[in-house]
Formats: C-alpha cells, structure tokens, sequence
C-alpha cells in the first residue's frame, strides 16, 4: 500500500471509507486510515453513514443468545467498574423528562423553544433499528400457539416488506417511547410497531388511525400488546398515523388526543 | 402475548445514557434490546456458537465498562455496540483463520447449525428477509464484495483476491454496494 498510497495520496485514503465502515482493512491500515480520520471531516462524515448501512445488515443477523450469558453478563456487571472520560465526574443522568403527555397538557417549561410533537429519527438505521427491534422483541418467549399465530402474522408482514418500494420510518416522543412503520404505498399496507408504551388501565385500548386531509380519521385497528400491527387499505393522500387510548373494543371515531402521530410522507404518502 | 417486564421498550439510546450514570436496571432492559443483534451477528461471522457466545460476552460487558464515553451526536448506541461487536469477531475470526482452524471448524459445525438455524429464521425472519430483498438488488460484485468482507470477515485484498478484481474495484463496490443498500432500505433522510 505504501508505494500505492504516496502515488493516490489522500484521495487513496479517502477510498479506504468503505472498507473501514465493512472492517474489511488490515490492523496496520485500519490504523493508519484512523489517523486519517482524526483530520478528515469529510472522511469522517462518509464512514459515519457507511457504518449506519453497514449496520443494516448486523441487524438482519439477530438471535436469540443462549439465557446462561444473560444470566452471567448481568453478574459481572456489579462487580465491574465504568470507565470515564478524561476528566469527568461519574454523574447520573436521571433521565427524568416532564410528565406530560404532548396534546393533553402543555410542556410545563415556558421559556424554552416549543418542543416538537414528534422528533425523527436522525438516521435511516436508527429508524430501521427501531422497527427491527420492536419486531424482534416480539418473537421471544412464546408458547406454540402463540408461535404459529406469530408466523401467520410474518407472512402479512412479509409480504409488506416484499413489496418494492416498502420503506421505513420510526419516531419517538420526548419520553424514549417510539412508533416505528413500514409501508408500502403501492400496496396501500403497513406494519406498525409501538414500544415504551404501557398497557392503558382499565381494559382500555390503543387504536391506530389513519390521518387524511380534509377527511375523517379511519380506524386501521388495535394494538395488542406489543405485536405489530398489520394495516391495509392505506390511501396515497394519508399524512400521517396516529395512535389514541380508547374504551374496550375501539371506537369509531378517536375520543382523545394523540399518545403519538407519525408523518408518512418519507414512505411514500401525502401525495 | 407476554407484556415485556418493566417497559423495556425504553429506547436504546436513553437506556444506554441510563447505562453511563451506572444505571443496572437500565442495562438490563438495554441488554433486551441489543443482545439478540449482538450474538446473532458475531456468530454470524465465527460461525462457531460457543465462540460467538464468548465474544458476544466480551462485547456486552465492553458495553457496561464504556457506557460513559457513549456520545450520541456520532451515532446510534445500536450501531455503536455492533460496531464494536463486528470488530471483535472479525478479529477473531482472521486470527483463527491464519491458524488453519476455521476450514476444521467448518467442516465440524454441520448439525448444530442446522438446529440453530430453524430458530434464526423464526426470531430475525423479517428484517433478514427485507435485507435479502434489498441485497439481491445489488449487483453480483457489489453483493460478494460486501457480504465476503461484513459477514465472512475478509479483508478487501482477499475480497480482491478471491474474485479476481483490482483493489481499486472491489473498494468502489462496496461503497457502491453499501451506499444502493441505504437507499432501497430506505427511511427517515439524515
């Protein structure tokens, strides 16, 4: 490479960023293209969305690890101590949001910049990663009938997935609690996924909705527990999904305010 | 259906942050989260579940230690634990494989892998067959030149070698590869 690397210069190195986000260089080469990196904004930008994609396909290899690891991971954490930065104090970060619910009550801090309902995700992988693992969640610990239920359910999903100009897109609220979709809007489906969000109280329900310009909100179902939701019937000019708590058995038109809405017009819709 | 215990469904980013103040129940719903993509990628590339459950271990508790470097403005906390999972089991495996081991290795994985791999394809099915779709969009180069390096371990000369391309190909491949792969997955625009 040496011989190579002086004659292309730094355009050599620059071409490194595909192999570095695959790991595809060898020890002395990944280090000297991580020197590189240190001065290269341009550089370090490509391989950030490089490992972002290469990401994409680590996600389609997940399996269930073997319980005993858990069990062994979760030990040794007590007895091992975290390493800091340079310099800073160990601090716990609370991770105490406002409790408020966006719609129902205003964000109880005036002074500051209104917050967004809805804050996307900053990366397609992010997203993705989102939708995968609430899909993923779901698999683990089932009985048989719960698994032949969950297996009808992947072939609709599949076939969303299978379409070709199925996308994904995923969001989540100021409390870490998210939606992830993927649609198609040639098929006019999606599957939708929430987490972080809590069973309602008292046998009430989830109930998802299509949101459409100058048209009533249309009921796409309810959301059991964590398993996605198939939706059909999807029309090209929908805007957005939103998800409302209703009384037992769903209700024909939404009677509260959005626990979470999402846009759909990077999959496709809103035309 | 199971609810999961204790809202789980945090998401990773925030556990993760959780994870830094030394947060144990922040890592165990983080490990929820990430350790089925953590394992299923190493043992994808050791090809060896013993091995992948040892580094897979190594990884997660790296997770713990390093949990207070985490800088969420250079990435997600599930690209940068797998990430970090990729390198240690291709290390791994080129060490093993300048040793001689993995051809052995291979040839002895047979029944165990046909086991494992019924499960796999229950557990990951859906984002392994929206991958799939999308990778056989790729172009033949662009596919070997990206899976021989991400899943088998090989370094770009040897992906080179083994498909009897110029160095300078095989990089614009799987750039190429990796860059058609973000946009038929698709999703939210940086």
């Amino acid at each position: 490479m040496s011989v190579l690397g002086r004659l292309f210069g730094r355009e050599g190195l620059h071409s490194l960023a595909a192999p570095y986000a695959l790991d595809a260089l060898e020890g002395a080469e990944r280090l000297r293209f991580e020197r590189h990196l240190e001065r290269c904004e341009r550089c370090a930008a490509e391989v950030r969305a490089l490992s972002e994609d290469a990401v994409r396909l680590a996600c389609s290899a997940a399996t269930p690890p073997p319980p005993a690891l858990r069990d062994r991971v979760l030990t040794a954490i007590r007895t091992t101590p975290q390493e800091r930065p340079a310099g800073e104090p160990a601090r716990v970060r609370t991770g105490q949001l406002p409790p408020h619910v966006w719609g129902i009550q205003p964000p109880p801090r005036p002074r500051e910049r209104r917050v967004p309902l809805f804050v996307p995700f900053a990366t397609a992988t992010a997203a993705a990663a989102l939708v995968v693992a609430g899909l993923f969640a779901v698999q683990a610990h089932r009985t048989q009938d719960e698994l032949a239920a969950a297996q009808a359910r992947q072939r609709e999903i599949a076939h969303v997935l299978a379409a070709p100009d199925a996308r994904a897109t995923a969001g989540r609220d100021a409390q870490g609690r998210t939606i992830g979709v993927v649609a198609s809007a040639s098929a006019g489906r999606a599957v939708v996924t929430l987490s972080g969000y809590a069973e309602p109280p008292g046998g009430r329900v989830r109930q998802l909705w299509l949101m459409r310009p100058g048209a009533q909100p249309r009921s796409l179902g309810l959301f059991e527990g964590d398993t996605p939701l198939v939706a059909s019937g999807l029309t090209r000019s929908a805007t957005s999904l939103a998800v409302t708590v209703e009384p037992d058995g769903g209700s024909p038109r939404p009677t509260t305010q959005p626990i979470v809405q999402l846009a759909l017009n990077s999959v496709g819709f809103g035309e | 259906m199971r609810p999961r215990r204790g809202g789980t469904a945090v998401q990773a980013d925030q556990l993760l942050l959780l994870v830094a103040g030394g947060d144990h129940r922040a890592f165990e719903e983080l490990y929820g989260l990430v350790a089925g993509p953590v394992f299923g990628l190493v043992r994808r590339v050791l090809r060896d579940a013993a091995q992948a459950e040892e580094v897979a271990q190594e990884v997660l508790l790296e997770l713990w230690r390093s949990a207070p470097k985490f800088d969420p403005d250079r990435g997600s906390a599930l690209s940068w634990v797998l990430t970090l999972a990729h390198r240690r089991a291709v290390d791994r495996v080129r060490s093993a494989r300048a040793a001689g081991e993995r051809e052995q290795r291979d040839y002895l994985r047979s029944s165990a892998t046909a086991f494992d791999q019924v499960a796999e394809e229950v557990e990951a099915g859906l984002e392994r067959e929206w991958v799939r779709r999308c990778l056989d969009r790729l172009t033949t180069l662009q596919r070997q030149s990206v899976t021989l390096a991400y899943y088998e371990g090989y370094t770009y000369r040897e992906v080179a070698e083994r498909l009897s391309l110029p160095l300078g190909t095989v990089k614009t491949r799987m750039r190429d590869g990796l860059t058609r792969l973000r946009h038929c997955l698709g999703g939210v625009v940086a």
